[in-house]
């Protein structure tokens, strides 16, 4: 039976495209070994560009433990690795993938074995640390892509990529090693444009937090980061985020904000508390505050120069991501965020999971508050372990912030 | 030889040379007995690990170790948050106190996400300083570490001469080094009497001299250490008797504050062997006099055994240690946990479990710059001999 005209089918929302290809994406990973392919376990900000390019299936332990500390099973996962003798002062991410590792209680139905893993420590050096421990547990080959600090200094940032292409090269050996293939580069140039693409994508949608009333909040952010963060190099991240685009940018057209009656606009320093999504949404809105934005959610705007060696524009790229910078440049980029999105505010949060975000906090308020005069939140808790969150005390210095925006507000009229 | 009176612990009169006196002194006092340093030379204070400090002393500088304090933390808590480990903290400490005047700038070296920050903070803090990063890399398992340590090696020595208005030769680079071998050398020879003589010296005071190596002039240092050793050569027969004592391999990579050597020579521990960064990461390998001098300090790097910060070879950690273990035919292994240090925290489970299917007796010891209350870690360490040693080393 031929098509009808005007009864084509219609294509999914990002929402149902997000579902379609967090399924799919999955179901390759947990098949991949009886159809003779590799999974590696990699960390969010790596050059995973190369193991797409040679057919190696990421898995990213870390979107596998936020999704155990949203469902609330932090506590529970972190208990079961302490009493294997870590401490709950590490990173909840690891506290909960370890704890996971030792029950088997997973949000997702768990994520398949590694044959091989990567760690890059631009955004952390924790995460090095964590894989070793998966490594001496799956005996598996561990390659740590050692980003130096991306130092001010020209001449040094210069052999800093010089030492990231050399280690490229290496881990495209180990690659070849780990698989008996021998690596296509065409093939990463083809990687390269899809993850180039979907990357200014991201930003796009990222930005659109710009327009007033904002048609998204930092929570919509967090949730549709998931895509980047372990599909990009892929056609189809490419897809879905311009579809994402198509729909936030209907809403803007149309004036819709993310909260009724928007007010204040807000910074947001650090991951997020991913057991009090909602909880903290509502509570904003109901002064019509919202979260706009975080240095964190920009993490994955890259700007891959495809005219470029590849190796190069990954090394530049994955060096000089914001985890990875100097104070005065990190702060630069959440003042140029400020001026973007016209913000009132920050909720700086103090987070015991993550010394590599967390210790730059109180300079970072410091220097934001002389050069904006805006008010500051700092308070200090868990992203995932409800141990650590003292729900009064949080609630009650929010809402005692949200006045004073308030307050100030009234002040100037 | 000026000589001070101490007693052994079998009650013999021992001889202690005034030297190995003024050793200790300056370890565990540093900035009052040094005070006159900077009217002789720039000094250029730098942090755990692995900054060549040899190319800061052919630049004609004073490089100075700053490895904490047991004082209480005043200043630095409003700067990092109290997760962070107790070294840092305390560096942050010394050098916004009185301390900052000793200094007249830094490199500063980053291991791990605190001392990444750490350093961000002191340069922010220390405006007026010298301020260099010196980034040593965090894998040493593939070529490419090397060529980027020696690569650090030389931006350093270009950076210093920018910094003093006087070129770095090759020449004073091969001097340093040798100074600093020879200081290697003593250090290590007075480990090895050490070792077979537990009853001439404490395991603290033994610590203590290696200590001040980071703080003194090198030339001072090995004149003193000099003395030391001629003394501990003439007196260690009368000393060598073993009995009473058991060895032990000292891991981690500081042991602060240093009360733990008083407790571990209380129950008659003899350190023989020890992976910390502040003694045998320190004082094993010589650099090798060749053409290039940041190749031959890159050499050095990569001979040193591993520390927890490093990654490499994940099975290492615990590996090196059943292996040093073995070789020192110690009888048990302590291991100095900072509290909130991450890279000990995510070893330490495995390393545990490797020692316990090894059959060898493994004491943590959980402690924090500013620890004052020893009286726990002492029963435990007594706890430990009577039931682990005393048993032939079963537990």
């Amino acid at each position: 039976m031929g098509k009808q005209p005007g009864k084509q089918k219609k294509k999914p929302s990002a929402q149902e495209l997000s579902r379609q290809l967090t399924e799919a994406y999955l179901n390759d990973a947990r098949t991949a070994r009886e159809r003779g392919r590799y999974v590696a376990y990699a960390t969010a900000i790596s050059p995973v560009e190369l193991l797409k390019a040679h057919d190696v299936i990421p898995i990213y332990p870390e979107n596998h433990a936020a999704a155990c500390l949203t469902k609330r099973m932090g506590t529970e996962l972190s208990l079961a690795m302490e009493r294997k003798g870590y401490t709950s002062h590490l990173c909840a991410y690891a506290r909960a993938d370890l704890g996971y590792r030792i029950t088997g209680k997973s949000a997702k139905g768990g994520i398949p074995d590694p044959a091989f893993l990567l760690a890059c420590n631009a955004q952390c050096f924790t995460l090095t640390k964590w894989f070793e421990v998966l490594s001496r547990r799956y005996r598996t080959p561990l390659f740590v892509f050692d980003t130096p600090q991306w130092i001010r200094d020209p001449e040094a940032r210069k052999e800093i990529v010089k030492y990231c292409v050399s280690q490229l090269r290496e881990l495209v050996a180990a690659l070849e090693q780990l698989t008996g293939k021998r690596f296509d580069y065409d093939r990463l140039a083809e990687v390269m444009k899809y993850s180039r693409d979907a990357s200014l994508l991201y930003r796009r949608f990222l930005d659109m937090a710009a327009y007033k009333p904002s048609p998204i909040t930092i929570f919509d952010a967090l949730i549709q980061m998931a895509i980047i963060v372990y599909l990009r190099g892929t056609p189809q991240c490419v897809d879905y985020y311009q579809t994402l685009c198509a729909e936030v940018q209907a809403k803007a057209d149309q004036g819709i904000g993310a909260v009724e009656n928007e007010q204040f606009r807000l910074y947001w320093e650090n991951l997020p508390i991913w057991f009090k999504f909602r909880d903290h949404f509502n509570l904003l809105a109901s002064y019509g505050a919202t979260i706009l934005t975080s240095l964190y959610v920009h993490a994955w705007c890259f700007e891959f120069d495809t005219s470029k060696d590849p190796l190069e524009t990954l090394a530049e790229n994955y060096c000089s991501v914001f985890s990875n910078r100097i104070l005065e440049e990190r702060a630069a980029m959440a003042l140029d965020l400020f001026q973007r999105f016209s913000l009132d505010g920050s909720l700086m949060f103090v987070n015991r999971s993550c010394k590599a975000v967390s210790f730059a906090v109180y300079q970072l308020k410091e220097i934001i508050a002389a050069k904006t005069g805006t008010p500051a939140l700092i308070f200090e808790s868990d992203m995932g372990d409800q141990r650590f969150y003292s729900e009064t005390q949080i609630r009650t210095r929010i809402e005692a912030f949200l006045e004073t925006l308030q307050r100030r507000k009234a002040e100037r009229g | 030889m000026e000589k001070g009176l101490t007693t052994d612990y079998n009650e013999k009169p021992l001889m202690k040379p005034q030297a190995l006196k003024q050793l200790t002194q300056i370890a565990n006092d540093p900035y009052s007995c040094l005070a006159d340093l900077r009217k002789k030379k720039r000094v250029i204070g730098s942090t755990l690990a692995d900054v060549p400090e040899e190319v800061i002393h052919a630049a004609g500088l004073h490089p100075f170790l700053i490895l904490g304090t047991n004082e209480p933390i005043r200043r630095s808590a409003a700067l990092l948050p109290d997760n962070a480990c107790s070294l840092a903290r305390s560096n942050l400490e010394l050098v916004l106190g009185d301390q900052a005047t000793f200094f007249d700038g830094f490199v500063l070296s980053q291991v791990c996400d605190t001392t990444q920050h750490l350093s961000d903070i002191w340069r922010r803090k220390l405006p007026d300083h010298y301020f260099e990063n010196f980034l040593a890399p965090r894998q040493v398992a593939r070529p490419s570490a090397r060529a980027w340590y020696a690569g650090e090696c030389r931006r350093l020595r270009t950076a210093l001469a920018r910094y003093t208005g006087q070129e770095i030769t090759d020449e004073a680079l091969w001097q340093s080094f040798r100074l600093y071998n020879e200081n290697r050398s003593l250090l290590r020879r007075l480990y090895a009497i050490k070792q077979e003589a537990p009853g001439l010296m404490t395991n603290r005071e033994f610590f203590d001299m290696v200590k001040a190596c980071f703080f003194m002039a090198k030339e001072e240092h090995n004149q003193l250490l000099r003395e030391v050793v001629d003394w501990a050569e003439q007196d260690k027969a009368r000393f060598a008797d073993r009995q009473g004592y058991f060895k032990v391999v000292m891991a981690g990579i500081v042991v602060e504050p240093p009360a733990i050597y008083d407790m571990i020579d209380q129950v008659k521990g003899n350190i023989v062997a020890d992976n910390l960064c502040v003694a045998s990461r320190s004082i094993y390998h010589d650099v090798e006099i060749g053409p290039d001098p940041a190749e031959a300090l890159a050499d050095r790097h990569l001979r040193k055994p591993l520390f927890s910060p490093i990654n490499a070879d994940s099975e290492r950690i615990a590996a090196d240690l059943v292996e040093l273990y073995r070789q020192a035919k110690a009888e048990a292994v302590f291991y100095c946990h900072i509290k909130y240090c991450e890279s000990q925290a995510y070893d330490l489970p495995d390393i545990k479990t490797r020692m316990r299917e090894q059959g060898i007796p493994f004491l943590e010891l959980e402690t924090e710059y500013q620890t004052t209350r020893s009286a726990q870690m002492r029963t435990r360490l007594e706890a430990f001999r009577e039931s682990v040693i005393s048993k032939g080393g079963r537990r």
